[in-house]
């Protein structure tokens, strides 16, 4: 049953991407190009609505489903790490207007494209990993 | 439906992932870890893969939740309208054709940077833009101001030279 309620909740959220076009290419170009406010306005209008929710599940000791108290730890700061990724990852964005939700979406919208997006996500990562592992090694 | 869903619904739709996730199950918003959670079924010789992946398995099962909704939402409404609607833009007319299988290669180069970047960055745009800032994190706030000059990089330099 677990499996079923995260499956619904990417069903929700994916249904949200798609009705609001931010799964799509031309929308990340209008984007990167401030041809249109459309996308910073879903972006800063998320955050926003993300940020509150901590701030009062924080506030009133909110409590998850099963009772537990909720922990949010934020990601270490790996300025080297965050930075050259995050290079890396835009222009992966800007390329193809896809980031990891668009990407499995696509998958269902065209899926020629969504595969080929999604097998080459897969050797990056394994790639990736293959740095990662020498890095640590040296 | 020819016009998106206004930024202001879907924006904070969008932000209702986060508290819904923690109180649900207990997980911070984030997606990219699920390429790592399948790398550890597939690539187990490799060190990077070898860890506690099953508390990135959800990842994976919300990623066919959202192939699922890229099959079955476009039945019900018309998501790309906008190649009609906005086709006198300066993109229109590349978008017409933008996920045609001619672009395969194209896409599969794009995914090498999404799966590499995401992963070395640790997060992408769920993790970083939408629950790493609304935690003020300054890795996060670092990192999607790097997933934008590289957007805007390909965007204005990369782009018009391909297309």
């Amino acid at each position: 049953m677990k499996f079923i309620l995260t499956l619904i909740l990417g069903f929700a959220f994916g249904t949200v991407l798609l009705a609001t076009q931010a799964f799509s290419w031309f929308r990340i170009q209008q984007m990167f190009r401030f041809e249109s406010f459309h996308m910073y306005g879903v972006l800063f209008s998320a955050i926003a609505t993300a940020a509150i929710s901590l701030i009062i599940i924080k506030k009133f000791k909110v409590k998850s489903i099963n009772g537990n108290p909720i922990e949010v730890t934020p990601k270490k700061l790996d300025l080297k790490a965050n930075i050259i990724g995050g290079l890396l990852f835009g222009i992966g964005w800007g390329l193809t207007g896809a980031c990891s939700a668009p990407l499995y979406i696509l998958i269902g919208l065209h899926y020629e494209i969504g595969i080929a997006l999604f097998l080459g996500a897969m050797v990056g990562v394994y790639l990736f990993g293959i740095f990662d592992s020498r890095k640590k090694n040296l | 439906m020819k016009s998106p869903l206004a930024w202001y619904i879907a924006g904070p739709l969008i932000g209702l992932i986060v508290p819904l996730l923690l109180i649900l199950k207990e997980k911070q918003f984030g997606i990219s870890s699920s390429y790592r959670y399948l790398g550890s079924k597939l690539f187990k010789k490799v060190n990077y893969f070898n860890y506690k992946s099953e508390s990135d398995a959800w990842q994976f099962q919300f990623a066919i939740g959202l192939i699922l909704a890229g099959l079955i939402i476009p039945q019900l409404i018309d998501v790309e309208a906008i190649t009609t609607l906005e086709a006198n833009t300066s993109y229109g007319l590349i978008f017409e054709k933008i996920y045609s299988s001619s672009n395969i290669l194209f896409f599969f180069i794009g995914g090498l940077f999404v799966g590499f970047g995401s992963r070395y960055a640790n997060g992408c745009t769920a993790g970083h833009c939408i629950m790493g800032i609304s935690q003020f994190s300054v890795s996060s706030i670092v990192s999607t101001v790097c997933f934008f000059i590289g957007g805007l990089f390909v965007s204005y330099i990369v782009i018009p030279f391909l297309f």
